[in-house]
């Protein structure tokens, strides 16, 4: 009906095979030259080199970084002491330190130095040696910032990606847990990491994942929250199906199950695919409770998931359409405070909500130090001084701030904002035909869910289509009651231990 | 089609939503014209005199295996008599759906918007049911498998405030006008039941006979269940003075009942469920019905059937001139005149089948 609506494949070839493969030459000097060319070593200053005779052979060696993104200290300790001293019958009982890579042709020069690699070419020899000493800067491992929880970890996923991975390997020590890596962009080639337990995982969505990425023809994808806009399969769905999470001990749960697991360096966070509608509504601090009050807290979130969506369209709908239902002193309450309103209803709970958003918007740009400020003049401008000036009416205020106040309790940051479009959405709805359309827009929002399927896997999975998993959907169970993985996703050993 | 996900449990919630809905629509008050009092006892007619065709049915289904409603009659009776029969079926499946729509659209119009045209809340109904079969099967029953919990848990919540306000005692007597009319009149009115046999079109879309045939045989007696207890409320709150003058009893009854003494008037609360279900039923039929008319046309794509039969619906709906018509005629008609067909089609397939010999060799 609307092609757009329609997954698109991305199916524009990598330009993979269109370059000749400059080899190595066997004369260092134009190697040199070469490589100079290729990084413009007269502008570039931060690329470096450096020129010095290896005691070993007894040959001219030249050694190119990136100064700005690799580690001196090793480079001094690893590389060039042990090449001006020590002695040995290869280069590979020369250098102390741990990987060695050989390259052979110039593509891969490039890419290495690009990524924090040193570069080592001796004279006479084809095949030149990377060395990895990178040190890209990045901040040290903080509290996640938007998935806050009272009992669990505190640790955030940072942005350097060997850190990122450390994170999970630190909670899931198994030799199969692996850490693939993929290279993608076009122009900048970033690396990306597939993390997933090899016997668990299924080779199928393993495979779609790859396929996805390879298929990514774009010049640079710099970070996680790019990455997922590329991969997804419908662009225009105000439902997320991949799911994105800082914390590193929520990753860890879903990669146990067989999920997978991208990351990236540049971002604090980690993409879990594929995911349903329950992995968006549930957080981890909901496992980390005991089993009554973790049950308890998603009461009151899905409590919290209906205010928010239909708190406001269901007082359109029943004030404007159906105001029979209100109990005569509650509706005697909502006509004389709004007496004195001259705007109609609906356009008096749309000023709210979209001024709740701007507060909203608002807040989270706002400089550190004027936020409380700002908060306040907000609130008590949108609150006390619009409902006394008469433009508002008081119920209204207790509405808008209902609905938007629930709406942080869909902590994850990926189906808040589809959370809060549906709102305005229903609140539309709701001012046509009452009860009616809002009813209609609802049933149509349920269906249009059940048909997005994430990597193959429906939307509302486990629940319907029924698969054996640990019965985490609305409620979660008791944890040594869970005796299977999540189906839906096929993982390989199905039955958990517990 | 190709094989969907869904398990038994969504073709239950299916069956639910299709069949038992007919608690909360006109069907109650049809059957209160003739049956008076004892109108509760006849939807077990109804259900008796059908289900042996329909098990008949199930039978033969299971027998050529991966074969749907349609496919079987084309298989059984050739392809020109095959055509013939599934035509007839397709079109007693739509004209229910057409005389329904208007049904649904006037109840809509005449208890919550007066002030609306009915013609603008069919349009609203339509598009609805447009844009929700167009999801495809897996989605139908997902969504109707999601949502059942609540349209039960609303109509159980009615079931507990209302069962305060009858009198037991008006059952008696116990056959009303007497056990001839009884059993005469439901079984005229087998047709209730009938969309248990448009429903057997998804067959091949489940897993296996076994999944389909559980999920069926669940959701039939789970809604029989549910229809005959409400016809019993509905009996025993309004006595037979009142209750063949009642239309819409499920709405009426949502209005005598209130939550405590601040909540009076919660008859809005019940009719949100009842049009989520009505939505729903609306959805899955249309579906279902585009279904049969593709594989009665030998199409391999029936979806785009979705959007001329949704739309067809509107003037044709529209034809009737008014709701009483509409219910005591037109409706009531086609039920009559659809419950033989229903009744002989798996005899006639199956006697066929038998004389050509296709039952011996599985």
């Amino acid at each position: 009906m609307f092609p757009f609506l329609k997954s698109k494949n991305q199916t524009k070839d990598n330009n993979k095979d269109n370059s000749q493969k400059v080899l190595i030459y066997k004369e260092v000097e134009k190697n040199n030259e070469y490589i100079r060319q290729l990084f413009f070593a007269e502008k570039n200053k931060d690329f470096s080199f450096r020129t010095l005779t290896a005691k070993y052979i007894q040959k001219k060696v030249h050694i190119f970084f990136y100064s700005s993104i690799v580690n001196s200290e090793k480079i001094y300790n690893g590389i060039i002491r042990p090449l001006l001293e020590a002695d040995g019958q290869s280069i590979k009982d020369v250098i102390t330190i741990e990987s060695l890579t050989e390259i052979k042709d110039f593509d891969q020069v490039v890419n290495q130095i690009n990524s924090g690699k040193a570069v080592i070419f001796i004279d006479g020899d084809t095949t030149a040696y990377s060395i990895d000493v990178a040190e890209f800067q990045a901040r040290g491992v903080e509290k996640p910032e938007n998935e806050r929880v009272v009992k669990g970890p505190k640790e955030g996923f940072t942005e350097a990606l060997g850190v990122n991975v450390s994170l999970l390997r630190k909670r899931f020590h198994n030799h199969s847990l692996i850490a693939e890596t993929a290279l993608i962009g076009t122009r900048s080639k970033l690396e990306v990491s597939l993390m997933y337990v090899n016997d668990l995982v299924d080779q199928d969505i393993l495979k779609n994942v790859r396929e996805r990425l390879e298929n990514i023809s774009a010049d640079n994808v710099s970070s996680i929250e790019l990455l997922e806009q590329y991969i997804e399969e419908r662009p225009y769905s105000i439902f997320p199906t991949i799911l994105y999470t800082e914390r590193p001990d929520y990753a860890a749960q879903f990669i146990e199950d067989g999920y997978i697991v991208l990351l990236m360096n540049n971002s604090s966070a980690a993409l879990v695919l594929p995911a349903t509608f329950w992995s968006f509504f549930h957080s981890s601090e909901d496992r980390y409770a005991r089993f009554l009050f973790g049950n308890f807290t998603r009461i009151i979130r899905m409590l919290a998931f209906a205010i928010t969506l239909l708190s406001s369209a269901t007082y359109i709908a029943v004030t404007n359409f159906h105001s029979e239902m209100i109990p005569p002193d509650l509706l005697l309450a909502i006509t004389s405070a709004r007496e004195r309103v001259p705007i109609p209803l609906f356009l008096e709970v749309i000023i709210m909500e979209v001024a709740f958003e701007l507060i909203r918007e608002a807040g989270i740009r706002i400089p550190n130090p004027l936020g409380p400020t700002i908060g306040i003049v907000g609130a008590l401008i949108l609150g006390q001084a619009a409902v006394e000036a008469g433009v508002i009416s008081p119920i209204i205020v207790i509405v808008a701030a209902l609905s938007g106040l629930t709406s942080f309790a869909i902590q994850n940051t990926s189906l808040n904002p589809s959370v809060r479009l549906s709102r305005f959405l229903f609140i539309f709805c709701a001012s046509f035909f009452g009860m009616l359309s809002l009813v209609a827009a609802l049933v149509i929002w349920v269906l249009y869910m059940s048909s997005i399927k994430s990597f193959g896997v429906p939307f509302f999975a486990p629940l319907s289509p029924h698969f054996k998993s640990r019965g985490d959907i609305y409620f979660r169970n008791v944890i040594k009651h869970e005796f299977w993985r999540p189906g839906q996703i096929k993982p390989k050993d199905k039955r958990k231990s517990n | 089609m190709k094989k969907t996900r869904l398990k038994s449990r969504e073709l239950f919630a299916i069956v639910v939503v299709v069949v038992g809905f007919k608690l909360a629509d006109t069907t109650p008050a049809q059957y209160a014209q003739e049956g008076q009092n004892a109108f509760w006892l006849m939807p077990i007619i109804s259900f008796l005199v059908i289900f042996p065709s329909f098990l008949l049915l199930m039978y033969l289904l299971k027998k050529y295996k991966d074969k749907n409603l349609i496919q079987l009659m084309m298989i059984i009776l050739g392809r020109p008599l095959g055509t013939i029969t599934g035509l007839v079926v397709f079109f007693i499946a739509y004209g229910l759906l057409i005389f329904d729509a208007r049904n649904y659209a006037d109840q809509t119009k005449l208890l919550y918007f007066p002030e609306s045209p009915t013609p603008v809340i069919l349009v609203i109904f339509l598009i609805v049911t447009f844009f929700g079969a167009k999801r495809g099967f897996q989605a139908i029953g997902t969504s109707t498998f999601v949502t059942l919990p609540y349209l039960k848990l609303s109509v159980f919540m009615l079931a507990v405030l209302i069962i305060q306000k009858v009198v037991w005692l008006r059952i008696f007597p116990i056959f009303g006008e007497g056990l001839g009319t009884i059993l005469w009149e439901g079984a005229k009115r087998g047709a209730t039941f009938s969309d248990l046999f448009i429903i057997t079109i998804a067959y091949t879309a489940f897993k296996n006979g076994k999944t389909f045939s559980k999920g069926i045989y669940f959701g039939a007696l789970f809604a029989l269940f549910e229809i005959v207890f409400f016809f019993l409320l509905y009996t025993t709150l309004y006595d037979y003075n009142s209750i063949d003058k009642t239309a819409f009893p499920f709405h009426d009854i949502t209005q005598y009942v209130n939550f405590g003494e601040f909540f009076t008037n919660v008859e809005t609360f019940f009719m949100v469920f009842w049009l989520g279900a009505a939505f729903l039923r609306f959805i899955i039929l249309v579906y279902l019905a585009s279904w049969i008319l593709g594989e009665v046309l030998y199409m391999d794509e029936f979806e785009p059937f979705i959007l001329p039969l949704t739309f067809f619906i509107f003037p044709f709906s529209l034809l009737v001139e008014n709701t009483i018509l509409n219910e005591l005629v037109w409706r009531n008609s086609l039920f009559i005149i659809a419950t033989p067909i229903f009744i002989l089609l798996p005899l006639i397939l199956w006697v066929t089948a038998k004389a050509k010999g296709d039952l011996k060799k599985q």
